[in-house]
């Protein structure tokens, strides 16, 4: 095996490594409160901090790396595969503790999000991952939040063994189905991915117990109001071959630590191929019910390479319909919905006019309009326009009397949503005909700015008599 | 009417309250206002407060026993806001919570507590931004940033990076109301006010850089994904006034 040796600086690097990771999505610190300690660097906040905003509008919370853009995969859709010819290097563990202590004491980040291409294999890959997070927590005593990318096919005691020394754990799906993940990244294999993530899972939820925690992890606090939520009736096995084989050195003090307290998260890829938005929301839906997910993050496919498999390379970024995946990806873990309440075989696709809350609403017009000042807490959260935070405002307020449209608005409740759906005190706030037609209409043209906003606007412009070949005056 | 002013300190506003309430005019018939008053009005007559520790204690002891604990800190988070209307506000809830009790805040039907809830959410949110934006440059051993918050907002901050960065020695500075915030390492954190020699001094911090900011920079350029290029979500996540000293801005 030849190693190629080149003279990078720490900033190429960075600029190189970090271009390779900017498709990974998730970038959240949240999950876990800890306290700051003497003597260490950093804390954590289970709301999660963003430091900045990056050009695209994605918020920058973690550091996002990878270790190495080496990589032994010829996935169709990465920028990072084999067969491309990009500019490739690979951090030592002392140049990534360097760049987060430094970052992190500028407050410039929250924390580290590592991950990488499978560099000569997955157990060498992962060894170096492992290496480098036990520099940084045990060496360089960084206490802030650390997410780490699970590269599949890794031995079971260094996914233990990151898992000890990370906050979070995260492992790719990818794509929701075997037939798809076949055909575009034919070096991988879905059971490689799916049982390391029941280990993971099983894992998680035995130390929970082990420290006098439930074995599922936290969920939003008014999940607690909704009787029929996603993970109301959800079993996780904490025994048999559902668990990682914790390595002895885990009863070293340098390993002593809660296994990934703020759990686990997967991503998958929108748009790459023809599987419908029902197919990725029930396969959400399964992971955080069978694997306890924290969170589920949607990529919308941004054409890199050129491939027959793939969408042509000019075509749009799937922009809008990954916005709804992730609307109804908050229905599911906030509102009490089932993706069988949003989607069907009939409608395997969301509505792209108007979102999936609103979408279901006017489909469920029989339920509507509900008085706020009576209904019980899992039908008013399906009102249009009420979320998680003006119902618990609603439900405090209606100790004290009787609630109009005028503190209905002053509490967060968006009327202009909520009007056609709800009753105070007996009456509509407008004169409003319950009608699908008539309120879709009126709907659609609430969301008409957000859904130009994310619909590809390289195809539409205003014209202008320049693009006719006049040139301006004085130029 | 007759309008209270006092001084823009905590200690000055809990005074005015105290004389409002204690003139026996009514509530009705009183408002509270903070230095400077921009527009006089001739049909009212304006009472210049003094700061007296006494009386502020005597506010301050009479909402924690009276209503709780809890209500106090809502007050002087709230007291904290730049909002010209804030000081009169929370005279408004204070009278109903007199009455009514802690619960009061969650009684959205009342209008000075559907304002004092808005008020106080929108400080907090302006708290979060600058413990997500502030900056720190490194001068040797320390860490220097400085903020320019609408509202008082240099506590509520400090507090965030004291349990951050416990064992480092970092500087707050607060260009717009002139306090720093020193913290010393492994020790408890202190404000001061500046004067405006030191004020003068402390400003050229910002102009060291390093191989870090610059990697900052390079980072942030490069993190971004071209294809989804989206300058309007940028700016709603992070508004021109909070990039005054953001290392990735200048």
């Amino acid at each position: 095996m030849y190693d190629i040796i080149n003279d990078l600086s720490t900033m190429d690097k960075l600029q190189i490594l970090a271009d390779a990771a900017k498709y990974d999505v998730a970038c959240t610190s949240s999950g876990v409160d800890r306290k700051g300690k003497e003597g260490f660097l950093g804390n954590s906040c289970a709301a999660g901090i963003c430091h900045s905003f990056a050009a695209d509008g994605r918020c920058i919370s973690l550091l996002k790396i990878l270790m190495s853009n080496h990589c032994i995969h010829d996935c169709k859709y990465c920028i990072n595969r084999r067969s491309n010819d990009v500019q490739r290097a690979t951090f030592t563990p002392d140049e990534i503790c360097n760049l987060v202590i430094e970052f992190y004491k500028r407050n410039y980040i929250e924390g580290l999000f590592l991950s990488s291409g499978v560099l000569n294999s997955p157990e060498y890959t992962m060894e170096l991952i492992c290496r480098t997070l036990s520099l940084l927590r045990n060496k360089y005593r960084f206490n802030g939040y650390i997410h780490v990318k699970a590269i599949p096919g890794a031995p079971e005691e260094l996914l233990a063994q990151a898992g000890l020394l990370a906050d979070r754990i995260s492992l790719n799906l990818e794509l929701p189905n075997s037939e798809s993940l076949k055909k575009l990244a034919p070096g991988k294999n879905f059971n490689n991915i799916v049982k390391p993530m029941a280990q993971i899972s099983g894992t998680i939820a035995a130390h929970r117990v082990a420290i006098g925690k439930t074995p599922q992890m936290e969920r939003a606090v008014i999940n607690n109001r909704l009787e029929n939520n996603i993970f109301s009736r959800m079993r996780i096995e904490t025994s048999g071959d559902h668990k990682l084989i914790v390595p002895e050195k885990a009863l070293d003090r340098d390993l002593r630590r809660p296994f990934a307290p703020a759990g686990m998260s997967t991503q998958m890829i929108v748009g790459a191929t023809q599987d419908s938005d029902l197919e990725l929301i029930t396969v959400s839906e399964q992971l955080y019910k069978n694997f306890d997910l924290k969170r589920v993050f949607f990529s919308a496919y941004v054409p890199l390479n050129e491939d027959a498999a793939l969408p042509a390379k000019d075509s749009a970024v799937p922009l809008l319909r990954e916005h709804r995946l992730y609307q109804a990806d908050w229905l599911l873990r906030y509102y009490g919905f089932s993706a069988s309440e949003l989607l069907s075989p009939e409608r395997p696709n969301f509505n792209e006019a108007i979102d999936p809350k609103c979408d279901w609403a006017v489909r469920h017009l029989d339920v509507f309009p509900v008085e706020v000042n009576t209904a019980p807490a899992d039908v008013l959260i399906r009102v249009p326009g009420i979320g998680p935070k003006s119902l618990e405002r609603i439900f405090r307020a209606r100790r004290y009397g009787g609630l109009t449209f005028d503190a209905l608005k002053k509490m967060g409740v968006v009327l202009k949503r909520a009007k056609y759906f709800i009753t105070c005190g007996g009456k509509m706030m407008d004169r409003i005909p319950i009608e699908e037609r008539f309120i879709v209409n009126r709907l659609t043209d609430v969301d008409r700015r957000e859904v130009y906003n994310f619909s590809d606007r390289t195809s539409y412009r205003q014209m202008s008599i320049f693009d006719y070949g006049l040139e301006a005056a004085g130029r | 009417m007759t309008v209270f002013v006092c001084e823009d300190s905590l200690e000055s506003m809990l005074t005015c309250i105290y004389d409002a309430w204690y003139s026996r005019l009514g509530h009705d018939n009183v408002r509270l206002r903070v230095a400077p008053v921009d527009q006089l009005n001739m049909f009212d007559t304006y009472v210049h407060v003094e700061a007296d520790i006494k009386k502020a204690m005597a506010v301050a002891d009479a909402i924690n026993v009276k209503i709780s604990p809890a209500f106090y800190s809502e007050v002087v988070f709230t007291l904290g806001a730049y909002e010209p209307d804030a000081l009169d506000t929370v005279y408004r809830v204070l009278a109903l919570g007199f009455r009514l009790g802690a619960g009061v805040l969650d009684a959205y039907g009342y209008n000075a507590v559907a304002r004092f809830k808005a008020i106080r959410i929108r400080f907090g949110r302006e708290v979060s931004s600058f413990i997500e934006f502030a900056r720190f440059n490194r001068l040797g051993d320390v860490f220097v940033s400085h903020i320019e918050p609408k509202s008082r907002v240099l506590l509520p901050v400090c507090e965030h990076f004291s349990d951050r960065m416990p064992s480092e020695y970092w500087i707050i500075i607060d260009d717009v109301h002139r306090e720093a915030a020193v913290h010393p390492i492994n020790s408890r954190y202190y404000i001061r006010k500046l004067s405006d020699e030191e004020f003068e001094r402390l400003r050229t911090t910002e102009d060291y850089e390093d191989s870090f900011t610059a990697m900052w920079r390079a980072y942030f350029e490069h993190i971004a994904i071209e294809e989804r290029n989206n300058p309007a979500c940028q700016l709603n996540h992070f508004a021109k006034w909070k990039r005054k000293h953001v290392t990735e801005f200048i």
